[in-house]
């Protein structure tokens, strides 16, 4: 074997960095190369979903909408892995944090005054917040694991908004649609750049990445959360609690999640409809592992998947492709991320054909 | 016996996909591997069944093209986890968001189309009164989950590849200075667990509804995963979860159904209540077992040897 791998003293920072990029220009070779196979325009659907979105200038509204949520959302994730508590419980709580919002919005309809919308964002942190309760007091009281709980709980919100806008919430005038009314004009998200879709939830997800960004790397807290991800038996040592580290991490990744959900139910839908859960909460997943579990990188692996969402469609109306294919194009650059950071622990090493050493 | 018997039908082609997804996952997490891509390796399976089904018509084809297809993609999860060390539940996951992308656009051709209901397996004089109905009016696969049920009881139990395999989950280092493969071991696993996914995923549209939708498994996957921890990884019992979870199911079909007292609740709720019996169900056997639990030992952990 004239290569071997071999452990490296200390985990690459480069390969850290690198592999991101390097996952992102694999998937583009590789997807190109297969979905040429099953027949379909390979190159044209790399070229449609990873760079029209950037060389066409009329969808950079459109990625910051929706790299927005991913950014808010991956955020929060990024800092519960860091501490080895693992919420891929997200969509549910993006949806509960709109719910709340929604019931604020709906509470307060005919009302007007600039405390309403601050009132749903806080309504939609809150209820994201406690929605992650549930999984972190089950793991905190009952060492139950909380990727199942989480999760469980994702599919029963989804069926939570089916209930409440099919009956008590349901729009008086909306000829039978199982959907809410359109929310006043106190309650809706304000567009920051006049004549786009851009809403105050861009700014929102850039300032909460920065601000994550700053406590994790300069607070207490901050260390806490790493150190009891990395080394568990030094954090115990050192006097962390592991159950206050869960319930941190389950707070802020939903409460996160609640405030993308509150966001993006007062800025791009405007009511709550039965299409409210657009799996923002799942590509988070692959946004915070994209960037490292550092919220700056999660800008730009926020951005990153956004393009390709963006791209997805695009690539629908131009040349046929399946909405479908976006995920699996997502998915690739997780594998390919996942696969790579082989290359961070480990180095390649080129072996001499000398005879082996100690070959007993 | 006219009411009852329909029930216990409708129960146990509700149960048999979990079952024989949780089935195929025990044995990985017995060898130390935490999969979490059970239900992508469903859907999977789902829509290879389903196409097997559309062009040749024979549902034993269809399900055999089910296990090729959830093994396929299990060697992703087995390339990634078990050669290049990659982390388990990242991995697990992404292969969930792999298979609902893939299945989804294979299945895209096939919407509106529908398929041919899998038949019983025996004859069906056999089953003219209702109660020999309830005995010899399934399909193969229900029978076959039964048998599955004690074919990896006594493997795991009772042969020396199976002790290897429990070795190999309880103490992958000691199994590997012996001289077994670790690897090797936990490929095979994985690619069991995979076929016993795609299988699972085949019987939604063979037995349950005969067409292909997105996302038809509805997270029957995780549910399957949540059973083997309830089932403390023993076979026996995670036939006991299924058909409780097939029993919760049955309940949601007929309160939608419009029957009786089950309606009074409204149907969301119904349709919510096999989750929130999976999160009812791990938190009744975490209170009850004490501090020891059945876990393999090695589970979710990386094999890293030092030579």
């Amino acid at each position: 074997m004239p290569f071997r791998l071999e452990k490296r003293p200390e985990p690459s920072r480069l390969m850290q960095y690198l592999t991101p990029a390097a996952a992102v220009a694999l998937t583009m070779v590789v997807g190109a190369i297969i979905f040429s196979l099953i027949g379909y325009d390979g190159m044209g659907a790399v070229r449609e979903i990873f760079l029209t979105p950037l060389t066409n200038a009329y969808k950079w509204q459109d990625l910051g909408v929706k790299a927005a949520p991913l950014i808010i959302i991956g955020v929060g994730l990024s800092i519960a892995y860091r501490a080895n508590v693992w919420n891929i419980g997200a969509e549910g709580q993006y949806v509960v944090g709109g719910l709340a919002g929604t019931w604020v919005a709906l509470a307060t309809y005919g009302m007007s005054g600039p405390w309403i919308l601050p009132l749903m964002v806080l309504a939609g942190v809150v209820g994201g917040m406690l929605y992650a309760a549930i999984p972190a007091l089950l793991r905190t009281r009952l060492n139950v694991n909380e990727i199942l709980t989480s999760l469980m709980l994702t599919y029963a919100s989804v069926q939570l908004i089916y209930y409440l806008i099919r009956a008590p919430w349901k729009d008086p005038m909306g000829m039978g649609f199982p959907q809410t009314r359109m929310f006043a004009e106190a309650a809706r998200l304000p567009t920051i750049i006049p004549g786009t879709i851009v809403h105050l939830g861009v700014p929102i997800a850039l300032l909460v990445a920065l601000v994550a960004w700053f406590i994790m790397s300069r607070s207490v807290f901050g260390y806490q959360m790493r150190v009891v991800g990395t080394a568990p038996h030094a954090a115990r040592y050192g006097g962390f609690s592991e159950n206050r580290t869960i319930w941190l991490a389950m707070l802020v990744s939903g409460g996160l999640a609640g405030l993308a959900g509150v966001l993006e139910v007062a800025g791009p839908f405007q009511r709550m409809v039965p299409g409210f859960p657009t799996n923002y909460g799942f590509t988070a997943i692959i946004v915070a592992f994209l960037g490292r579990l550092n919220p700056l990188g999660v800008v730009f692996a926020g951005i990153v998947m956004a393009i390709t969402f963006v791209g997805g469609e695009v690539a629908q109306t131009t040349i046929g492709l399946p909405n479908a294919a976006t995920g699996i194009f997502q998915a690739m650059v997780l594998f390919f991320l996942l696969g790579g950071d082989l290359l961070v622990r480990y180095r390649l090493r080129r072996v001499a054909s000398t005879p082996a050493t100690g070959a007993a | 016996m006219e009411i009852i018997i329909p029930i216990l039908v409708t129960l146990v082609f509700a149960a048999t996909p979990i079952l024989l997804a949780a089935l195929g996952e025990l044995v990985v997490e017995k060898a130390g591997v935490l999969n979490l891509g059970v239900e992508g390796m469903m859907l999977v399976g789902a829509i290879a069944g389903f196409a097997g089904q559309f062009y040749t018509g024979n549902p034993y084809f269809a399900l055999l093209c089910g296990a090729v297809a959830g093994a396929a993609v299990s060697l992703i999860f087995g390339f990634l986890t078990l050669s290049l060390s990659a982390n388990q539940t990242a991995t697990g996951l992404a292969l969930t968001i792999f298979g609902t992308g893939f299945s989804a656009l294979a299945g895209a051709p096939f919407s509106a189309r529908p398929i041919q209901l899998m038949g019983p397996l025996f004859p069906p004089e056999l089953a003219t009164h209702p109660l020999w109905r309830g005995v010899f009016g399934y399909s193969a696969p229900v029978y076959f989950s039964f048998f599955m049920v004690f074919a990896i009881w006594y493997f795991l139990q009772k042969t020396r590849a199976g002790l290897i395999l429990r070795a190999v989950g309880e103490n992958d280092l000691s199994a590997h200075s012996i001289g077994y493969s670790v690897r090797g071991v936990r490929y095979l696993a994985v690619l069991f667990g995979g076929a016993m996914a795609g299988i699972a995923g085949a019987c939604f549209p063979l037995l349950l509804t005969p067409q292909w939708a997105e996302r038809m498994t509805a997270g029957r996957g995780w549910i399957a995963v949540a059973l083997v921890v309830f089932a403390s990884w023993r076979p026996l019992r995670l036939l006991a979860g299924a058909y409780l979870f097939g029993l919760v199911m049955t309940m949601e079909l007929y309160a939608k159904a419009g029957g009786g007292p089950l309606s009074v609740i409204p149907s969301e709720l119904w349709a919510a209540l096999p989750y929130l019996a999976t999160i009812v169900v791990l938190v009744l056997i975490s209170i009850r077992r004490d501090a020891s639990t059945n876990a393999p030992a090695c589970l979710g952990k990386p094999f890293l040897p030092s030579n």
